[in-house]
């Protein structure tokens, strides 16, 4: 910085080769989270844009939000009722955790691949990245508050009533959404370099949805295999959610405080991965 | 030590293109006489073998050849310094590669310097290319509001402001209509009427007096008129002599990402062309 310069006369400066080691990235220097409440605005338009787009063009729009967990009910009860049919309300029992995974599986797999999807727009205008996944664990929470209304009815319709377990409800919920934003910034930070990431997620979700207790109760699973549980940051993200819902009493507490914890720590190394390579990202999308 | 803290005053201003910022920081440029951009030893650096790669046996391929890729750095801009004071209006000429809107999207964020600062005081208006962002399915009236806050412009500032974006972008019977049935002239002057809509404190230009037809340029001139007589300090970068003359007071004169020449437009403009003619071949390569 000795280096004095003038302004307004011909200059022609000389060239010194710059240490590649210094630098000073002014544009992802300052805190991000601030930055994300000052573009409050931009992130209400994303998710309101996702939320409404989705089901453009369709004639059932918006229903089919309610409407697609309600089919896939409709097949697990079907094909599962001869073998978990002994557990009362077997359909409550799949949907309430279904729902959670829905959440979890869209928000990822569309958050770990927006930044790449909104490069047109990273091209062109300064906009701090990080929104994109934001908005679109986001707008998949909006649309699980949304189904909510249809899966109070069918609990009445069915006689199962609700009470004050569901406020429990919130707990779980924050926690499923910060895990999932937490796994959209840590993949999608790769998946910016390397565009494989995402195939392999896509392969790997259903794997995963597979190995955790949804649409099958967690006893089933093998002695020798039970610690796959603990391993498993969804098995108690979905349980303390479906526990409140489904029977009505609050969720085990030590699951609840198990999921709180992975969710928050799995946010924090997304954020802090996302942050750290996000100055690259425009070379790459 | 004061350079941290100034680097830190210096990140906020940029973080921060909302209006209400804007009216809030055009007291304190006014008050205080410092340049509305700061350009300090700026480069950029690329790492050839790090672009690009987006498969993984792409790079697993690329890292057995580290010792030969690892050379392949490309510096789009070096050493590059100046400042613009209020109210100025700078041209930046130079030939294809040379650089020119690089440095305007450094400056206006989106790519950051690898070394150097870059001081922007007050908000800034990016007319790089227009419309970036508007989404096809969108209605053109929801498109304002998406496109304004990624600009980032409150709200409430656009709900106040949209009769007279629609009205200048004369779109009145087409704002409910989704942006794919738009032509592209149509959403060209959609985009101009929302990113001009509130005066920016700095404008970058990139060649786009090509917006719309021949009457609606006529209004974007009368706009930027409009923009030069209330002191909106402008950058603009352009192949076109009399526009840059027409413009711009001072002029930089880049190549291959160093600048060659600053100064006073008519000297800076004549040099280029003087290189332009004595070099006609040489004007695209790279180093």
């Amino acid at each position: 910085m000795t280096k004095a310069f003038s302004s307004g006369s011909s200059v022609s400066p000389e060239s010194v080769t710059p240490e590649p080691g210094i630098y000073l990235a002014e544009h992802c220097s300052s805190g991000p989270l601030l930055t994300l409440f000052r573009y409050r605005e931009l992130l209400r338009q994303l998710v309101i844009r996702e939320v409404k787009l989705r089901y453009k063009r369709s004639v059932l729009g918006f229903a089919w939000t309610v409407l697609n967990p309600l089919f896939a009910m409709a097949i697990f009860t079907m094909v599962f009722s001869r073998i978990f049919g002994d557990r009362p309300n077997y359909p409550l029992y799949v949907i309430t955790a279904l729902l959670g995974w829905n959440l979890f599986s869209l928000g990822t797999s569309r958050g770990l691949d927006s930044v790449v999807m909104n490069g047109p727009i990273i091209r062109k205008v300064f906009v701090p990245k990080v929104i994109f996944p934001v908005a679109s664990v986001a707008s998949q929470v909006v649309n699980f508050v949304f189904s909510l209304v249809p899966l109070f009815l069918f609990m009445v319709a069915i006689g199962v009533g609700f009470g004050r377990s569901l406020l429990w409800l919130p707990i779980p919920l924050l926690s499923l959404a910060c895990f999932a934003l937490g796994i959209a910034l840590l993949l999608g930070t790769f998946n910016v370099f390397f565009r494989d990431v995402k195939y392999f997620y896509e392969a790997g979700v259903l794997a995963w949805f597979y190995a955790t207790p949804i649409f099958y109760p967690p006893e089933i699973i093998p002695d020798t295999f039970k610690f796959l549980l603990y391993v498993n940051p969804m098995y108690a993200l979905l349980e303390s959610l479906r526990t409140p819902l489904y029977q009505g009493t609050a969720p085990r507490l030590d699951l609840l405080i198990l999921g709180l914890g992975i969710s928050v720590f799995t946010l924090l190394l997304g954020w802090a991965i996302f942050h750290r390579f996000e100055g690259r990202f425009i070379h790459y999308v | 030590m004061s350079r941290s803290g100034k680097l830190g005053q210096a990140s906020r201003l940029l973080r921060l293109p909302g209006v209400d910022q804007a009216t809030q920081d055009h007291a304190s440029i006014l008050s205080s006489d410092r340049p509305v951009l700061e350009i300090r030893d700026l480069s950029i650096r690329l790492l050839l073998h790090r672009e690009r790669t987006t498969s993984i046996r792409e790079y697993a391929i690329r890292v057995l050849q580290r010792r030969r890729v690892e050379r392949d750095q490309f510096w789009p801009l070096r050493e590059v310094s100046f400042e613009v004071n209020g109210g100025d209006r700078l041209g930046i000429i130079g030939p294809n590669g040379a650089g020119k809107s690089t440095l305007l999207k450094v400056i206006a964020g989106i790519i950051p310097p690898s070394v150097g600062r870059v001081v922007v005081r007050g908000r800034i208006a990016p007319l790089i290319e227009l419309g970036a962002g508007f989404d096809p399915y969108l209605t053109g009236r929801e498109n304002v509001f998406l496109y304004g806050s990624l600009l980032g412009f409150p709200q409430k500032e656009l709900e106040r402001r949209f009769d007279r974006i629609v009205t200048f972008a004369e779109m009145e019977e087409f704002i409910d209509v989704p942006l794919m049935n738009y032509s592209v002239g149509m959403s060209a002057r959609l985009g101009f009427a929302i990113a001009t809509t509130v005066e920016p404190d700095l404008l970058l230009l990139d060649e786009l007096f090509s917006v719309g037809d021949a009457a609606f340029q006529k209004k974007c001139e009368q706009r930027m008129e409009s923009f030069k007589a209330k002191g909106v300090t402008i950058l603009l970068v352009s192949h076109d002599m009399n526009l840059i003359r027409q413009t711009c007071s001072r002029t930089v004169f880049l190549q291959h990402g160093r600048i060659v020449a600053i100064g006073p437009t008519d000297e800076v403009v004549a040099e280029y062309q003087r290189f332009s003619a004595s070099s006609p071949s040489g004007q695209r390569t790279r180093p």
